[in-house]
């Protein structure tokens, strides 16, 4: 028993001397950053292990996985509309190991909502590579006698503060603010937890109409229970080609959340280059074209720079939102 | 009815399957084990095992969750019956004629009664559930902010009056629940409420953490300190021994249909549930027995009509939770946690848009208590053995696990914070003798109760009427005063009828 105990020791005294060695060889190699990665990297999610938004992250950390053999880990972060998340990744160091994969457009919205937002995206993080678009929906009941925008604008414009509308989620509420704003309606706002809460309220026309996200819409438009009058984003997105966008009628409304990867700001160009590689292979892939469709947006093939410049404009079009949705500060 | 057919037939495919069966018998035998061990309840074994959930299919991640919530039921009253301590808080009752009837050397009989009892109530439950969900389901869509407003009240007012112990503490708990459950975002506003800069309570208070901090820790450190040295005879519970008399069938049939019935009703109401339905049953039964002067000594029906209830009623429980979206207790929402967890958003869409879930995890109660009822009748003696297990060994096991478990559910060390502070809370509040339970229901329903006032008074114009013009919610509304004026009349019964006896004794 004895002699088994001291050559387990031995042998694991030789193993963490092995591990020593590798570690001193290799870290002057890290500076030179030809061979990242050479150790697992991690992907950085800002909902809870499981949720929708999770399978999104990991279906890329899979993919990226088996097209170049690296080993990609999902940490799950949940907390504070993804500002723990991001938080984290932008403290983190800048070596390409922590990679944060999130709607840029809630970032960049998070940074208006805050007095003293943890991070300020433009400048704290840096893109990598785009993911997709997420279209927001004005939708109605059904049974509801609005059979168009149009209508719908009429009926708004007539009715003033006695109309109704249900809003689940901040990226609905900054829609509905700017949709009202340029149309000059003033109905009164009535708020949800999630977009399937609202549902039954929208169906048996509690609210005249509502905002709500790209899969509540579609499902239930395919259930036969909701209308979709129109779309937030500039120009009529693919997944629903019939239904018009606001633009259409002389409304300068564009708003479409946006999936991307980021990573600490400090990261090198060349680091940033291979990660960049890496999702554009699995972006490129019919697959994965198809699995963002179902998860109710359309592929955005983006370059680092163009990942970047999104953000800006996020962050702007995001403070000029807030405020037109008078939403407070926290 | 051919729809009924084909609901049940897609049930059948989904339960049925090799790995569905598996985690259903993984659930019970947990549920069965986390039963038996006093002090533990079905709530610390949940939490502990849904992150294990997060890479399985949903219908199974729910399948083996709901087993180990009514395994867990079927092994409380072991512990109950044998050793005068209920493995779970709605076993409690089942001490009281359980543990005479032990004393007779009638033990084994009681084991047998409670088994049968449990699967007649649970059986019951499901078909009600099975019956009862579509019709509630479509006439949801019916349901806005103040039909649900209305019978959250009904379901507080329930849940904290009817309840064993004083009224007024419970209505002080549920109303410091509410309180608590405004932490967070204020969903109107956007604003955060009471988290005093904390990042982490910007959802709110973490149920977990908060749950089990209240109910676990207080109940592992109060048994520690009491119970030292146990006798159980293993040996003694052969299966000749368990085979009940003529006499004691025929006092128990009545029994456990009259508890299905009132569990059946408890459990769907959300907010009250099997404690309170097997207190109700046991009540009940006292008052239709021909010789009340047997309960407290070993009267079989006074095991059969509760364990039937309590057992219903878990069953039952799930028909609010997934019809409407509203869960009657903190189960019911780690339940909703999980399906929100796997994309399944919670709310009067589950029975439609996700058939296979719903009717896969109905017929897998029926899988679920067959096997409970093998594991519980003929392999008692293997759980009996269990209860050998030294404290001492078992309880650093229960709290370490009951932290890895708070910590699992988001990673969070805050969360071990909120388990600490509720856990001393908890302890003060049991040494003052207020419920934990209307606490955590007030936390569970405080955010949903509030948003649906305020989004009722925004539909309809600031018109507080709304709530007594609607005919489902004045109903709701209705009975909830009945409850009320019953409790205060009750209360003021009983003063009277101390103050008689005081002035009878003076005389």
């Amino acid at each position: 028993m004895k002699d088994l105990l001291t050559t387990t020791r031995r042998q694991l005294l030789s193993l963490v001397g092995a591990a020593a060695m590798t570690a001193a060889v290799s870290a002057p190699a890290l500076a030179q950053t030809g061979d990242y990665p050479n150790r697992p990297i991690t992907f950085i999610c800002a909902f809870p292990a499981g949720s929708g938004a999770d399978t999104l992250v990991r279906y890329f950390a899979n993919a990226i996985q088996e097209a170049t053999g690296h080993t990609i880990i999902v940490d799950n972060k949940p907390g504070a509309a993804g500002t723990i998340s991001a938080e984290y990744v932008a403290r983190s160091d800048p070596d390409g190991y922590t990679v944060y994969v999130h709607s840029g457009f809630s970032t960049a919205v998070n940074y208006s909502l805050w007095n003293n937002p943890a991070i300020d995206p433009r400048t704290d993080l840096r893109g990598v590579a785009g993911i997709n678009e997420q279209p927001f929906f004005i939708v109605v009941g059904v049974d509801s006698t609005i059979q168009s925008i149009e209508e719908l604008n009429a009926y708004l414009l007539a009715e003033g503060e006695n109309a109704t509308y249900g809003t689940s989620a901040t990226s609905g509420r900054l829609l509905a603010a700017q949709y009202l704003s340029e149309l000059g309606a003033t109905p009164t706002e009535v708020p949800y937890r999630t977009g399937i809460e609202m549902v039954p309220d929208v169906v048996n026309l509690a609210v005249d109409f509502a905002v709500t996200d790209p899969v509540t819409a579609m499902v239930q438009a395919r259930e036969g229970r909701l209308r979709v009058l129109a779309t937030g984003s500039g120009s009529r997105m693919d997944i629903a080609p019939d239904v018009p966008s606001l633009t259409e009628y002389g409304m300068t409304v564009d708003q479409v959340g946006v999936w991307a990867a980021w990573v600490p700001a400090g990261t090198p160009d060349d680091v940033v280059a291979t990660l960049a590689e890496m999702f554009g292979t699995v972006m490129q892939e019919q697959e994965t074209q198809d699995f963002l469709r179902t998860m109710g947006g359309v592929p955005w093939i983006a370059t680092p720079e163009e990942v970047d410049q999104r953000m800006r404009e996020n962050v702007e079009q995001g403070a000029f939102l807030v405020d037109l949705a008078q939403l407070p500060r926290n | 009815m051919s729809d009924f057919a084909s609901n049940l037939a897609l049930g059948f495919s989904v339960a049925f399957s090799w790995q569905a069966m598996w985690y259903c018998f993984v659930g019970v035998s947990l549920g069965t084990f986390i039963g038996v061990l006093p002090g533990i309840g079905a709530l610390a074994a949940i939490a502990l095992l849904l992150p294990l959930t997060f890479g399985m299919e949903p219908a199974h991640a729910l399948i083996m969750l709901a087993g180990i919530y009514y395994g867990s039921n079927y092994g409380g009253s072991t512990a109950s019956i044998l050793l005068n301590l209920p493995g779970t808080p709605s076993s409690a009752v089942t001490c009281i004629e359980g543990y005479p009837m032990s004393q007779q050397g009638r033990a084994g009989v009681a084991l047998f009664m409670t088994a049968i009892a449990s699967f007649i109530g649970s059986i019951c439950g499901m078909l009600i559930m099975a019956i009862f969900s579509p019709p509630i389901a479509a006439l949801a869509f019916s349901f806005s902010a103040p039909e649900f407003f209305s019978l959250m009240v009904l379901g507080m007012v329930a849940a904290s009056t009817l309840a064993s112990g004083s009224p007024l503490k419970g209505l002080a708990m549920i109303g410091l629940g509410l309180i608590l459950g405004m932490v967070g975002r204020d969903l109107y506003s956007g604003l955060l409420r009471f988290s005093y800069g904390v990042d982490q309570l910007y959802e709110g208070l973490p149920l977990v953490a908060v749950a089990l901090g209240i109910f676990g820790l207080p109940e592992v450190i109060k048994n520690a300190g009491q119970i030292t040295g146990r006798t159980v005879e293993a040996r003694s519970i052969s299966f000749a021994s368990m085979w009940p008399t003529r006499d004691d069938w025929r006092r128990s049939w009545g029994a456990m249909f009259r508890g299905t019935g009132l569990g059946s009703f408890f459990g769907a109401l959300p907010g009250t549930g099997g404690l309170l339905a097997s207190f109700m049953s046991y009540a009940t039964e006292r008052r239709v027995a021909k010789d009340p002067s047997r309960f407290g000594k070993g009267a079989i029906e006074g095991i059969a009509g509760p364990e039937a209830a309590n057992n219903a009623a878990v069953q039952t429980a799930f028909i609010p939770t997934l019809t409407l979206g509203i869960p009657g207790d903190i189960v019911m929402a780690i339940m909703l946690g999980a399906l929100t967890i796997h994309g399944i958003q919670p709310g009067v869409s589950v029975i439609n848009n996700h058939p296979d879930l719903f009717w896969g995890l109905l017929v897998s109660f029926l899988l679920g208590n067959f096997l409970l009822l093998i594991l519980n009748i003929p392999l008692i003696g293997l759980w009996v053995r269990i209860l050998a297990i030294p404290y001492w060994v078992l309880y650093p096991f229960i709290i370490a696990f009951i932290c890895i478990g708070v910590y699992s559910v988001s990673n969070s060390v805050v969360d071990l914070y909120v388990l600490m502070f509720f856990g001393v809370l908890g302890i003060v509040m049991n040494i003052l003798r207020f419920e934990p339970a209307p606490l955590v229901l007030g936390l569970i329903l405080g955010p949903m109760l509030e948003e649906n006032l305020r989004r009722s008074l925004t539909l309809y114009r600031g018109s507080y009427t709304v709530f007594l013009t609607r005919p489902i919610s004045a109903l709701f509304i209705g009975i909830a005063v009945l409850i009320l004026a019953w409790t205060i009349y009750g209360m003021f019964r009983a003063r009277a009828r101390r103050r008689a006896a005081l002035a009878a004794g003076e005389e």
